[in-house]
């Protein structure tokens, strides 16, 4: 598929999604929703992880530090400020805590990014309770009509941004670097820079996400909003969609929101060990996904 | 500042220490000969506490011998896992290369199955039983018979399994590999059932500390996730791959945990471990006490 067909085919798919509330009902939407915040959840993730090799398993830090902005802010900002703000807050704390975490590497990388991810949650847990708040509820949120359109635009704008990273110099840097860092550094890939915007990049959607979904709940608890479940799916969606290209998270999040509409309501054990099953069938034998798998890449110049 | 220095508090730090080293000592065997990070660590240790609590309300068997299959059913899983999942990855230069990172998120496929087939089965709510919950008194120390005994198991086990790899000679073997495996290979070590052995008895050990925790606190299937946690503290403090270290590492952790607690307040708990967690790694990931290794 080339990337032309590949973009109106998205644009299609994202027009569709568009009249989704003129046809259906409360209960699609809301499925819908779900599906679009995972979309732009697992793009934006692949800008760092998917290119660069930096598995980050602590993704969800953004959301509910996002979904946190959003709770303080609801009531004394306008929902026109409060997303891009949640955003710029996620965006800041990823290239603050960049500097020092992006120097380790391999899987101390990922096991460090879940560290900070529930160390952030425990710390919000202690100033919540030291505050005397255990949870917050926000009054007069937005419809989810409302909610379901900015979470179509995030979608949207995570998956532009990846493919733009993914075709740009910046990208091919990123790829560089996965392949090997000391090689690339030696032919000039400013690494040191180009992981932490990566990192910066990656973390912006996930913030402006969680302000969404914190305001979708009505309810800020730090407990549910920086739920390391949120990460583990996030990683898993990647690798089973595959994170080459701009198809494979929409793959992944797709059927895992599938899945879990059948699944979780009844079944939420056997949601989750099906996730462990499909993340270790991949990982052994699908490491290129979905996407690597039904659209395997072409050479240059065929595509 | 009087319980500060009470022996109370010391006790209890060691009580802690010992059930960290015993529960990171499984953890630094497998990640040290094979360079798997074993994310579902603390997942046996759930498995074990769970092995102890049913011998216990059905048998009425006493969690110091139902530990025993408890150490036997991890065993087992381990070997099914390596037979399974990791054999075929050491095979192929490509495969190995990025074993590392495959194996954790393969392990974190395995802990999430882990949790939620024992949350399924065994239902989420947190169980506990009453065993040797005595109180004994040694000079002004009040302890439960069950931490003394816990205690007791965890350092015999620790400084068991460290005079096996430092006589024995399958034990010299596990050191062998864990130091350069190629060498070790062409001095004639048999890699692939010293990787079989040391998996069965990193899980063992693991699953044991499961049933000795089972006895001074509650139960539930996602308990484990902390000790994994305090598992890589441990390993990463004292150095990956440094046995002997990360028993010192163990005790050192559960002095920090108890001090730390008992002058701010538990709830400061979790805030303590992943902090100490992520300024170790950022600062010394080579580990306070080994750094032989040097990290990539």
């Amino acid at each position: 598929m080339s990337m032309r067909a590949t973009a109106v085919g998205l644009l299609a798919l994202g027009i569709a999604t568009a009249a989704l509330p003129l046809m259906a009902g409360d209960y699609f939407v809301g499925v819908a929703l779900w599906l679009l915040m995972y979309v732009a959840l697992t793009q934006s993730w692949t800008v760092l992880s998917g290119m660069t090799g930096y598995v980050s398993l602590g993704h969800v830090v953004f959301y509910g530090l996002g979904g946190y902005v959003a709770a303080l802010a609801w009531g004394a900002l306008p929902l026109i400020a409060i997303v891009p703000l949640a955003g710029l807050a996620a965006f800041l704390l990823a290239v603050l805590i960049g500097l020092p975490v992006l120097r380790v590497r391999g899987p101390y990388f990922v096991i460090l990014t879940f560290g900070v991810a529930e160390l952030v949650k425990h710390v919000v847990v202690a100033i919540e309770g030291w505050l005397g708040k255990f949870s917050r509820v926000l009054f007069g949120a937005p419809d989810m009509i409302t909610l379901f359109y900015i979470m179509l635009a995030l979608a949207a704008a995570a998956t532009a941004l990846t493919a733009s990273v993914r075709a740009s110099r910046f990208g091919h840097g990123l790829l560089a670097i996965r392949e090997n860092e000391e090689a690339a550094e030696t032919v000039g890939v400013p690494s040191v820079r180009f992981k932490l915007l990566a990192f910066g990049l990656s973390a912006l959607v996930p913030g402006m996400v969680g302000s969404v979904m914190v305001l979708r709940s009505t309810y800020f608890e730090p407990q549910q909003l920086f739920d390391p479940v949120i990460s583990f799916t996030i990683v898993t969606m990647a690798v089973v969609g595959g994170s080459d290209d701009v198809k494979g998270p929409l793959l992944g999040a797709a059927g895992f929101v599938l899945l879990s509409e059948l699944l979780w309501a009844n079944a939420p054990q056997v949601y989750m060990i099906l996730l462990g099953l499909l993340l270790i069938v991949f990982v052994l034998f699908m490491p290129e996904g979905l996407s690597g798998k039904l659209f395997p890449p072409r050479r240059r110049g065929a595509a | 500042m009087d319980a500060i220095l009470s022996g109370q508090l010391l006790a209890a730090a060691l009580v802690t220490g010992a059930l960290y080293a015993l529960t990171a000592l499984g953890l630094n065997l497998v990640y040290g000969t094979m360079r798997l990070l074993n994310v579902a660590h603390g997942d046996l240790v759930m498995i074990g506490a769970y092995v102890a609590f049913w011998a216990f309300s059905f048998a009425a068997l006493s969690p110091l011998l139902s530990l025993i299959g408890a150490g036997a059913l991890a065993a087992l899983l381990g070997a099914a896992l390596y037979y399974g999942l990791f054999q075929r990855m050491f095979d192929g230069s490509r495969a190995a290369q990025r074993l590392e990172a495959n194996s954790l998120l393969l392990f974190f496929g395995v802990s999430v199955i882990l949790q939620n087939v024992a949350a399924l089965q065994f239902s989420g709510t947190p169980r506990g039983f009453q065993y040797l919950s005595d109180v004994y008194r040694l000079g002004n120390v009040a302890l439960t018979g069950n931490r003394i005994a816990a205690f007791a198991v965890a350092i015999v086990l620790c400084f068991g399994i460290l005079a096996f790899l430092r006589f024995h000679v399958v034990g010299l073997a596990i050191k062998a590999l864990i130091q350069r495996r190629d060498a070790a290979a062409v001095v004639g070590v048999d890699i692939e059932r010293v990787q079989l052995l040391t998996i069965c008895v990193g899980f063992a050990t693991a699953a044991i500390a499961g049933s000795l925790v089972s006895m001074t606190e509650q139960i539930s299937p996602f308990m484990g996730f902390p000790f994994t946690i305090a598992a890589f503290v441990v390993i990463i403090l004292g150095g990956l791959g440094n046995i002997t270290g990360g028993i010192a590492a163990g005790f050192l952790l559960g002095a920090l945990e108890t001090y730390g607690v008992a002058v701010t307040s538990s709830a400061y708990r979790s805030i303590l471990i992943y902090g100490i967690f992520v300024l170790i790694l950022l600062v010394r990931p080579q580990g306070l006490l080994g750094g032989r290794r040097i990290v990539r």
